[in-house]
């Protein structure tokens, strides 16, 4: 155990050397989401907000309730930027060294999404908490069930990585996933429109990202007031995911394992 | 204007798009179309009910809130295109190691520009076009059509964009960046161009910004010639403004950019 929260450390310490020696990093990390909250916060305005479809939902706490959203989602799609500079690392050759020495390949994975969520969401982080502590009067939540909730989201974003990483170790081509999991994660995880006033079908897509729970679990907590009652079953499904999650990325990190074997090749193959 | 080396620039883009280029970069432009006119959609209809808030009209000049967002994300696509294919010409150019024999050649950069812009609108309007089909299905209506309106805003729109293309080019040579320089274009310009709400909800400052894009009037033009709304004096005052506005990027983008090129073959080895 000690070995491997060494590997885990090692690794963040590395990504953190990589990518964050540039300060226009934080552009890309928190300017874009600032002006994409920005542009959702102000379509809005073209609504008659007192006129919304969910109760709890209204012109006081839409700030909060979208800055949430943002916030909650900048650390899931950290990971899907940080998966993809790992795919580099693949293609330079990097990953080759990796697979030669002893390391855990979760530990390695692990360390990469840690660094990634950690360091490329504080400055979003920082901002929202500042922002909704001046809002703070429009808040409705209930602390129990806030510090229950949390650190599941926490774990379940850093195993998202993880597992989004492990799809990286295996395939070279994962531009794909970018098409998938930048912008349909923003609608259909209910990021600006929340996910239960959804048409059936969109709610089936809603399903498949661990998001769209991170978000409601969040949201009932902090502006309905909801205790840990109310949200139990949002809170099983997120521990299954989790559970899901680490199975799958365990098993990938296998079948990677026997691919590279055959090619002998992870750089080409 | 040099015609001949507008249709050989023409001519070896479309090759190169052809051959070198897959199509999925075009797919990714039309789905982001797609994802914008989804959002508002299930806003307006499922969130909202169809409850508009009381200025809307007023500012805008219609009450039909799904047209006014598709029009927007349909011409946000096509500046995002044009600006993406001309603006980063000279540092793909440079990348892909083809700057230096360009640069042999003795040709008129405008010419070459203008080849870039024209062929790219031509690809682009089939993506519009199939984005446009998209939005037909989400409820897009044109209320009150005026064909002269609509050749003076799309003219104009391309002049003005061509300038912010020339303008975003000279800030990718110089700063040799591409990712940072174009998203972060794209992304103010979906906040402060009134692409899915009007400019006028916007603190000043922002609107400001809007109003010193040109995309903004673009926009408003080319939604009084598809929606109506507008009456036709002031669909020329805004007229006149936008190609001011767009005559001040052209006209300082061009001798600009002859000046980076410079500074892009000296830095070419490093």
């Amino acid at each position: 155990m000690k070995y491997f929260i060494k590997v885990v450390l090692a690794e963040s310490y590395k990504q953190h050397r990589n990518y964050f020696n540039n300060k226009m990093i934080y552009v890309s990390l928190f300017l874009w989401p600032l002006l994409s909250f920005l542009a959702s916060y102000y379509s809005y305005k073209a609504f008659d907000l007192e006129e919304s479809a969910i109760s709890y939902i209204n012109s006081g706490n839409i700030l909060v309730f979208l800055l949430i959203g943002y916030m909650a989602m900048s650390f899931f799609r950290s990971v899907v930027q940080s998966a993809w500079r790992f795919s580099s690392e693949r293609q330079s050759g990097t990953l080759e060294y990796i697979y030669l020495s002893p390391a855990s390949r979760l530990a390695v994975l692990m360390g990469n999404a840690l660094s990634s969520v950690f360091e490329s969401s504080v400055v979003m982080l920082v901002f929202g908490i500042l922002m909704i502590f001046y809002n703070r009067e429009s808040l409705h939540a209930n602390v129990v069930g806030l510090v229950v909730v949390m650190p599941i989201y926490v774990i379940m974003a850093l195993l998202w990585g993880v597992f989004i990483n492990a799809c990286f170790l295996y395939s070279r081509d994962t531009d794909f996933l970018f098409t998938i999991l930048e912008e349909p994660m923003e609608i259909f995880s209910g990021v600006k429109v929340p996910v239960m006033i959804f048409p059936g079908w969109a709610k089936l897509l809603s399903c498949i990202f661990p998001l769209t729970y991170a978000l409601e679990a969040l949201r009932q907590v902090t502006l309905n007031n909801s205790d840990l009652g109310t949200i139990k079953i949002t809170v099983l499904i997120s521990i299954l995911i989790i559970v899901v999650l680490l199975a799958a990325t365990l098993i990938t990190i296998h079948i990677v394992e026997k691919h590279v074997r055959k090619t002998g090749n992870i750089i080409l193959f | 204007m040099d015609l001949k080396v507008m249709w050989a620039t023409m001519k070896k883009e479309f090759q190169i798009r052809l051959r070198a280029y897959p199509i999925d970069f075009m797919v990714g432009c039309i789905l982001t179309s797609f994802y914008t006119t989804l959002g508002a959609y299930l806003m307006y209809h499922y969130f909202f009910r169809q409850n508009l808030a009381s200025d809307f009209a007023d500012l805008t000049g219609t009450s039909d809130y799904m047209s006014y967002a598709i029009v927007g994300s349909l011409l946000y696509l096509f500046v995002v295109r044009t600006c993406l294919n001309v603006s980063r010409r000279l540092i793909t150019e440079l990348r892909e190691g083809t700057l230096e024999s360009l640069m042999l050649a003795p040709f008129k950069r405008t010419s070459y520009f203008v080849g870039n812009m024209l062929l790219q609108t031509v690809m682009t309007f089939l993506e519009t076009a199939i984005a446009t089909v998209i939005g037909l299905f989400f409820g897009l209506r044109i209320h009150d059509f005026c064909l002269w309106k609509f050749v003076i805003a799309t003219i104009l729109s391309l002049y003005g964009f061509f300038g912010l293309s020339l303008i975003l080019g000279c800030v990718m040579i110089y700063a040799r960046d591409t990712y940072i320089s174009q998203n972060t274009l794209f992304a103010a310009i979906f906040l402060v161009c009134g692409i899915t709400f009007p400019k006028e909800y916007l603190p000043y400052s922002l609107q400001f910004l809007g109003n010193i894009i040109p995309v903004t009037d673009g926009l408003t033009l080319m939604r009084a010639a598809i929606l109506g709304g507008m009456p036709s004096d002031r669909f020329c005052i805004i007229a006149l403004r936008f190609f001011v506005l767009g005559s001040v990027y052209v006209i300082s983008g061009l001798p600009l950019m002859k000046r980076l090129e410079i500074i892009a073959l000296e830095k070419m080895e490093g």
